[in-house]
Parts: structure tokens; sequence; C-alpha cells
């Protein structure tokens, strides 16, 4: 995570992730899949192809790209459908769009209530006989029965969350790294799934996206580095309010 | 008439002592500062995403001068404000700690205006920043000079409209050996315990205190190997593309 400044002084933190072998690796249609949409599968970081079984690598065959780590699901209208094989790049996103982010959050282990849930517990001192961290009541007499997804001490952590309506400011298109406001579910160098967002406030705000998508080969030449209007570029000099 | 030696022979010739010739060119040059906030952290990140950020500091060095300073030395930083009547505020103070690493690096200046004792963090690489001169050089003996806060206020008074002294580049940057005197206990940290280490206080506590002091030292510290981060070589590698950078 590193700061950055706007052109008014303020300052944001951001964070850094990096699009490393990126593919298309196969295109379900609306029929096949039952859903609403079609649905592209889309891998990323390239892994070793041993100790994976034959049937696992078929897909990773059949696009003819080295074997990916992790394999993402995204809903796509039929306009934009990308196909099979094709790399896709940081440059996908332009600056001022805004994302939703999903990856698996830091695992906690097994985690009692006050941490897991954040219950007050008990107190100190003043006669508290072993009970400092403990739930409490978990139902009431009338109930008879304590309900289902009561707030128990378990497992924490490890479960896919997403971040929803992050701002994208810089995009560097020469390493491929997205700068995301905010901070973002997972540990250092985790992977994660990053996507437009579908929160109804941002329907409009991506005015001429690259439409399916941005093709390395093509005739578009991006200068290394895309920012957001407002931010302050390190060429400019100091700012001051006149 | 030569001279006659305690032999009787003539003396052998002796050729004059060679003068010491000190090359103050090279000194020059010897003597590298690199800032200590290039220096990555020990973890586990990427080291790309630190050779982005330095990519960003030496940008913007380049269009901004930040001078090479230590703890100790008093600086004056002058940083847009819109509140303020000429759009900038100036505030001259002593640097008392440097933290954080990268785009984030602050820093802390100390003074005492009106018998209020003020301490403001700046960030070295804030677009508001307009100047940063240093007014006065000397290195005090510890990195870190918190303990000022529990000093009498004279060792923390700088004249607001003191004016830079003169400092000559090839000269070493010279040592302060000042041992500052404190306030009467209780102070905000034990400043005597030696986790803080400090060497800049001088101490007017009973023998019995500083013995019991000694009780929270931890000897086995230094030799700790999992503790050990050697930055040598790191600081080589940074050094020469900093300054090959900052040379175009």
């Amino acid at each position: 995570m590193m700061p950055i400044w706007t052109k008014s002084g303020k300052k944001h933190a951001v964070t850094l992730l990096k699009v490393q072998d990126c593919h298309v690796l196969r295109y379900i249609s609306k029929e096949e899949s039952g859903g609403k949409t079609s649905k592209l599968l889309v891998g990323g970081k390239n892994a070793s192809p041993f100790f994976k079984s034959e049937s696992a690598m078929k897909i990773f065959k059949e696009a003819g790209v080295p074997r990916k780590q992790k394999v993402a699901t995204f809903n796509v209208t039929d306009d934009a459908i990308i196909k099979p094989g094709t790399p896709l790049y940081a440059a996908h996103f332009r600056p001022g769009q805004f994302v939703d982010v999903t990856a698996k959050t830091i695992g906690k282990g097994f985690q009692g209530v006050m941490k897991r849930w954040g219950f007050k517990g008990q107190p100190a001192s003043h006669g508290q006989t072993k009970t400092h961290r403990r739930p409490g009541a978990i139902s009431t007499n009338k109930a008879a029965k304590v309900y289902r997804g009561k707030k128990m001490p378990g497992k924490m952590g490890n479960i896919y969350r997403t971040s929803f309506g992050l701002k994208v400011w810089r995009i560097n298109t020469k390493h491929d790294i997205i700068y995301i406001n905010g901070s973002v579910p997972g540990h250092t160098n985790c992977l994660v799934k990053v996507r437009d967002s579908k929160l109804p406030t941002y329907k409009d705000c991506n005015k001429n996206p690259p439409f399916p998508t941005f093709f390395a080969d093509g005739d578009e030449k991006l200068p290394e580095d895309l920012y957001d209007k407002e931010i302050f570029q390190f060429t400019d000099p100091s700012v001051t309010y006149a | 008439s030569c001279r006659i030696s305690s032999d009787g022979k003539p003396a052998k010739f002796q050729p004059p002592p060679k003068p010491v010739i000190i090359d103050k060119q090279k000194q020059r040059e010897e003597r590298r500062f690199l800032s200590p906030e290039f220096i990555p952290p020990r973890g586990r990140t990427d080291p790309l995403k630190f050779y982005i950020e330095r990519k960003d500091m030496i940008q913007r060095r380049k269009v901004f001068n930040i001078p090479e300073f230590y703890v100790g030395h008093v600086l004056a930083v002058t940083t847009a404000d819109p509140y303020a009547n000429e759009k900038a505020n100036r505030f001259v103070g002593i640097c008392i700690q440097r933290g954080g690493k990268g785009l984030g690096a602050t820093f802390v200046l100390r003074n005492v205006i009106e018998g209020q004792g003020v301490e403001i963090r700046y960030e070295l690489y804030s677009p508001r920043i307009q100047a940063i001169e240093v007014l006065k050089l000397e290195k005090r003996l510890d990195d870190n000079l918190m303990y000022l806060r529990d000093a009498l206020p004279e060792y923390s008074t700088f004249d607001v409209n003191m004016k830079p002294v003169s400092h000559l580049d090839h000269e070493e940057i010279p040592v302060n050996k000042l041992q500052v005197r404190m306030k009467p206990k209780p102070w905000s940290k034990r400043w005597e315990r030696p986790k803080y280490d400090i060497k800049g206080i001088k101490f007017e506590l009973p023998e019995k205190k500083m013995k019991e002091a000694q009780k929270w030292s931890q000897p086995w510290l230094e030799f700790d190997m999992l503790r050990e981060y050697d930055t040598s070589k790191i600081e080589e590698k940074i050094w020469k593309e900093v300054s090959e950078e900052l040379k175009k």
C-alpha cells in the first residue's frame, strides 16, 4: 500500500495490484451455464503443470496456455465475448473507473466470540468466576432452542470477501499494475479477482472503456503511466492555494 | 664540513620527509548519504513495489529539492495552507524523529513557541511542502530525540527568525555531544531504561535507580541472529540507482 496525493493536497491510501499472466480460458454460453448471462473463465498467474490430473489440465491445453494458479468466472454480455487464449492486461481498466475486488481473507484459525463477532465479553474483576471472554447467554427461555446461525466461536477468515466501489487512480502499462483506492481483502501477494463495479451509483461512471478488452498487438499505443485527472503527478511543481 | 656521526664515518644522506597530500576531491566523493526512507523494510513484499515507489520518489526529488538532514538538525519548512494569511505556513524546529519508509516517510519538528511546546509531523513527499531549508547542521548522540519533551524547555527553543548557519560541503557533519538536563520525574517514558539506549541525557538520578533500571536490560538482543538485517549491499545498489537517476 502506498500514499497518493490529489491536486487539492489530500492524501489517500492506495493498494497496488499486479496483473500477472492473465489469459481467457473458456467461453461458456448462456444455455450451457444455465444462468442469465454467458460466462468467461479467466486464469491468472502461471503455475507448474505437474501435480495436477489430466482432466484438470484439459481446460489449459484447449486454450493453449500454461497452467494457471487461479481460475475465476466472470458474467459477460454477449457482445463482450473474448476468444479463449487472449492475454488480458492492466490497461483493460482505466483511471477514474470503479471496481469490486474479491479475495480470500487472511485466515485467523479458530477464534473466540470476542475477536470473531466483536462481543463485549465480561468485566475483568468484581467477582467474575472464570468468565471474561465467553458469549454469555445464547438464546431466550421461550425459544427453547438455539437459532441457526447463532454467532459462536469457530474458524475465522480464509473465506472469500468483496470490497465494493473502489476507485482506480492510476495504471502502469509497462509493469501491468493497477492502483486501487483503499484496502483490499487478502494477505500481501495473494491472488485477487478484480471486476467492474456492480453498485448502482457507479453504473454510468466509466465512459469509453476498452471494449471488449485492451489488445496489446492492436493499434492503440498507451503511455507508460495513465493517471486520473485529480491525481497530483510528481512531475508537477508543489501545490499552492492561490 | 659535514657532520661526523659517533662512528667517525660521514652521516648517510637522509631524504626529506614525504609531504602528506590530502585529496579533498576524493574525500568529498567518499561521503555518500542515502536517505533512510529508500531502504526497504524486511518483509515478504515484492521488490517490484519498492522499485516503482523509488521511481516516484526520485521523480519528486528532481522537481523539489529535499536536502540531506539527520535527527538533530534545525529545519525550516514552508507548507501551503489554504487558511493562512499568505497561503503559506513557515515552521522552524529541531528534527526529533525520522520515520516511515517509501513515499510515506515523515519527520517530526519540535519547537517551543511562547512557552508552549509544539511538534509537527511533516511528510517528506507531500506536494503541499513548498520548501525545506536546513538552518543548522549538527547530529546528536541519539537517533531519536523524543526525550526533549521531558527535558527543560530551553533545549527545544529555537529562534523562528534564525539565520542559516553556513556549512561547507565536504566537511563532516559535527556531532553535538550535548547532555540534556531533564525536568523532575515523572517523564512520559522511562528514559533511563536500557531499551531506549539514550546517551544524550545527563541523568541526575540516584545510583540505586540507575542500577534498578539495568534490571530491564536484554543483553542477548545484540546476538540474536534472527533480528539481523544487513542493509549494506542493498544500500549500495540503491545508492547507485538513485544517484544515476538524479544526475540525469
